[in-house]
């Protein structure tokens, strides 16, 4: 484990902007926040956004006074993306360093610390976890993505709403994803939206995570001839599934799903004009800044940063709703009027939460009320580079509805348009 | 060392570490202290055929594995007791490798290892794709707040790693002293002319296998009720493979005491790299140590300390011999 000393940093750092700023000053015991955040492995590129994210927050609430009067301090350590050094971490965080809250992120990281949140009371403040509590049903757990109270469905829903709305409308699908976690969730999904709204699957398989090659699973897809096509893809596969259509000119009437990485702007950068046409999700994207105008704010302070450190340099998919999280335990603090566990996890229920993403309010299963998952369609891209997805028009959001940006184009067009 | 002193140094042992843990009130202690546990169970069990007869298994995380997905499946069917999971596991991780060593041990040399590599790859991707144990989205594992016999539930895994532990030592001692230890180190030398001796080869290299694999296995099966959650990417984590093999390395795999040194001071270099390092380096570090110790001290820690006490016995008697040489030639 390494033991990041940004709290400590974070404290001094805040004292100095309160003097500069001649905000309080800090006799008050400082409010510790404890986490464990995969900072290297696997996870380590969305771990490290959101540490950043959370530096940048608790330097904005020292700077502003902290939270009823005390300072915050991150106390972190890097979990290496394995679960198993997770329950070691949280015992660690509550015995030895005595934190007062307790944040989690990611699913698999997650798990492994809620028998030990459950066991001390601790609520528990969550970030990109998908349907984490559907098995513990815990009363104090709290998670900021906005997949609503139907957490598998949320990766598939308003794809298959976008292709039921073509006309005329589709009768074959293939699905197909990584023999992983979060592509099978999204993949089970799937197949019960493809059930639902009455689409025949011509194609069901999996393929292994390691695969590198995936021209023949492209052409056993294309074989079958499908209207759509559903993906659950890790960012290397998602990669792989995408430049391996363009290679073989496979377009059918529509091409997406739930793949990752096309929310990082190295991969988009990368995949370029290879990405028009596809349909994939976002939490948030340039062409609904207008919509959250204080997550321009936060991405000013984090860019130049990320940069520096070599993480995603445009932070559209974690850093704004990371800094929600924080934000939300901001308020929940003030409502409590301290760290008592059981008043937090009251005013948790009750609030509807002001955060950098819009209004938060939680249902009984700690998960967003309703979800508002975006699905977005690239466009008019050229060639590689990055920049170009700061452009509006490079996302256009075609579901739901209520932020809405374009219609939908099909069937897929060529990769140069 | 004495049989007596050292079944005597184990109880006092036990005592000790059960007395404190009755007094320590902080939980993070027996996460910890379970870790490093683990760790010397499956250096001590990797050694019954990596140290004592030189078969090289990188697979210990197929056994390890084994054991742990052995509990999530029983447990899903019934709820059980731990200790019958961990037989359980044991017993289904030694088939495994009764089966495993059975059909690649008559091949000598490196034909075994690379069917241990083969092994755990295979068995990984057995595992992601049975989803009745949670495939690929892994398995949750509600473990309960409090022990059977008071205390929490982890400081309850934390003495059952610890009898286990102990048990797997004991178990590599006394093989160590018996002539299936005489037998294994044999092989180890020159297993032709072991053979030729007539040294049951074969036999006493299943058997190790076997020995070897259910402890593997018994070592895995507290890990869902540890972590709560269980996928096949961390129940297959190369840090288990890494470690398993290092550990003996560094600490010496021809005697008992060889992986426990080795697990108690890698994990302490390990757990203080990533502290005051940073945790990408920890990996490294075993790297470089193994590489280390195979380069300069092939025999490990225990080797180095047999060498700096012969040396230092050598000296002494030829400082008594010359003293004596003086004395007469005065």
């Amino acid at each position: 484990m390494t033991q990041f000393p940004i709290g400590r940093r974070t404290v001094i750092a805040g004292a100095l902007g309160s003097v500069v700023h001649g905000g309080a000053s800090f006799a008050a015991e400082p409010i510790k926040i404890g986490f464990s955040i995969p900072q290297t492995g696997g996870l380590a590129a969305i771990g490290l956004q959101a540490l950043l994210t959370m530096q940048i927050w608790a330097e904005d609430v020292n700077a502003a006074g902290g939270i009823i009067g005390r300072p915050v301090q991150l106390v972190t350590y890097d979990d290496q993306s394995n679960p198993a050094n997770v329950p070691r971490i949280y015992t660690k965080l509550l015995d030895v360093d005595k934190i007062d809250l307790l944040v989690t992120n990611g699913t698999n990281l997650t798990v492994p610390a809620m028998p030990i949140a459950i066991q001390r009371g601790m609520v528990v403040f969550c970030m990109l976890a998908l349907a984490v509590n559907e098995k513990f049903k815990y009363g104090r757990f709290f998670q900021t993505m906005p997949y609503g109270p139907r957490g598998k469905e949320s990766i598939s829903e308003g794809f298959f709403e976008v292709a039921m709305a073509m006309t005329p409308k589709p009768a074959t699908v293939a699905l197909v994803g990584a023999d992983a976690e979060f592509a099978k969730n999204a993949v089970d999904g799937a197949r019960e939206q493809a059930k639902k709204h009455g689409l025949k699957i011509v194609y069901d398989r999996t393929y292994p995570p390691p695969t590198v090659d995936f021209g023949p699973v492209i052409r056993g897809i294309a074989g079958t001839n499908p209207d759509i096509v559903y993906v659950g893809s890790y960012p290397v596969d998602t990669s792989g599934m995408i430049r391996a259509a363009r290679e073989l000119n496979f377009r059918p009437k529509l091409f997406g799903g739930g793949m990752v990485g096309t929310q990082a702007a190295t991969l988009k950068g990368d995949l370029g004009e290879m990405l028009n046409d596809v349909v994939s999700y976002e939490l948030y994207c340039p062409a609904v800044a207008a919509r959250f105008p204080n997550v321009e704010a936060v991405l000013k302070k984090y860019q130049p940063r990320a940069k520096q450190k070599g993480i995603d340099p445009q932070g559209y998919y974690v850093p704004p709703f990371c800094y929600a999280t924080m934000e939300i335990l901001h308020q929940a603090v003030t409502g409590a009027g301290g760290t008592d566990q059981e008043k937090i996890a009251k005013v948790m229920h009750a609030t509807t939460f002001k955060t950098v993403v819009g209004d938060i309010k939680f249902g009984p299963d700690g998960e967003w009320d309703h979800p508002r998952m975006l699905w977005v369609q690239f466009r008019g891209l050229k060639g590689q580079g990055m920049d170009q997805f700061t452009n509006p028009a490079a996302e256009v959001v075609v579901s739901p509805a209520a932020y809405k940006t374009g219609e939908l184009r099909y069937p897929m067009g060529l990769a140069k348009q | 060392m004495s049989n007596l002193r050292f079944w005597g140094l184990m109880g006092v042992l036990i005592v000790v570490v059960w007395l404190a843990g009755r007094l320590v009130t902080n939980e993070y202690v027996f996460f910890a202290g379970y870790a490093v546990l683990q760790y010397i169970l499956l250096a001590t069990a990797w050694n019954l055929l990596g140290g004592y007869a030189g078969y090289i298994n990188f697979g210990s995380a197929a056994f390890f594995a084994l054991g742990a997905y052995m509990s999530v499946a029983l447990n899903k069917l019934v709820e059980l007791p731990v200790p019958i999971l961990i037989v359980a596991g044991g017993v289904s991780a030694g088939a495994l490798g009764l089966v495993m060593g059975y059909l690649t041990l008559k091949l000598r040399g490196v034909f075994f290892s690379i069917a241990t590599l083969a092994l755990a790859i295979v068995f990984q991707a057995v595992i992601t794709n049975w989803s009745w144990v949670g495939g690929a989205s892994g398995a949750y594992v509600m473990r309960p707040a409090d022990g059977p016999w008071g205390g929490s539930y982890v400081e309850y895994l934390f003495y059952l790693m610890l009898a286990m532990a102990c048990g797997s030592v004991a178990l590599a001692r006394t093989i160590e002293r018996s002539d299936m230890g005489y037998g294994l180190s044999a092989i180890r030398d020159d297993e032709g002319a072991a053979e030729s001796n007539g040294v049951p080869t074969l036999r006493l290299k299943v058997l190790a296998t076997v020995l070897s694999g259910t402890l593997m296995g018994m070592a895995g099966a507290p890990l869902p009720f540890y972590v709560a959650y269980l996928d096949p990417p961390s129940a297959f984590n190369l840090s288990y493979a890494v470690n398993t093999i290092a550990m003996p390395l560094v600490g010496g795999t021809q005697t008992w005491i060889g992986p426990v040194i080795g697990a108690v001071l890698l994990t302490a270099v390990q757990e203080t790299a990533m502290v005051t390092i940073s945790s990408a380096s920890n990996l490294l570090l075993v790297g470089l140590l193994m590489i280390a110790f195979i380069a300069l001290a092939p025999n490990g820690i225990v080797g180095l300390a047999k060498a700096w006490k012969k040396g230092e016995t050598h000296d002494a008697v030829s400082n008594r011999s010359a003293h004596r040489h003086r004395g007469r030639s005065g």
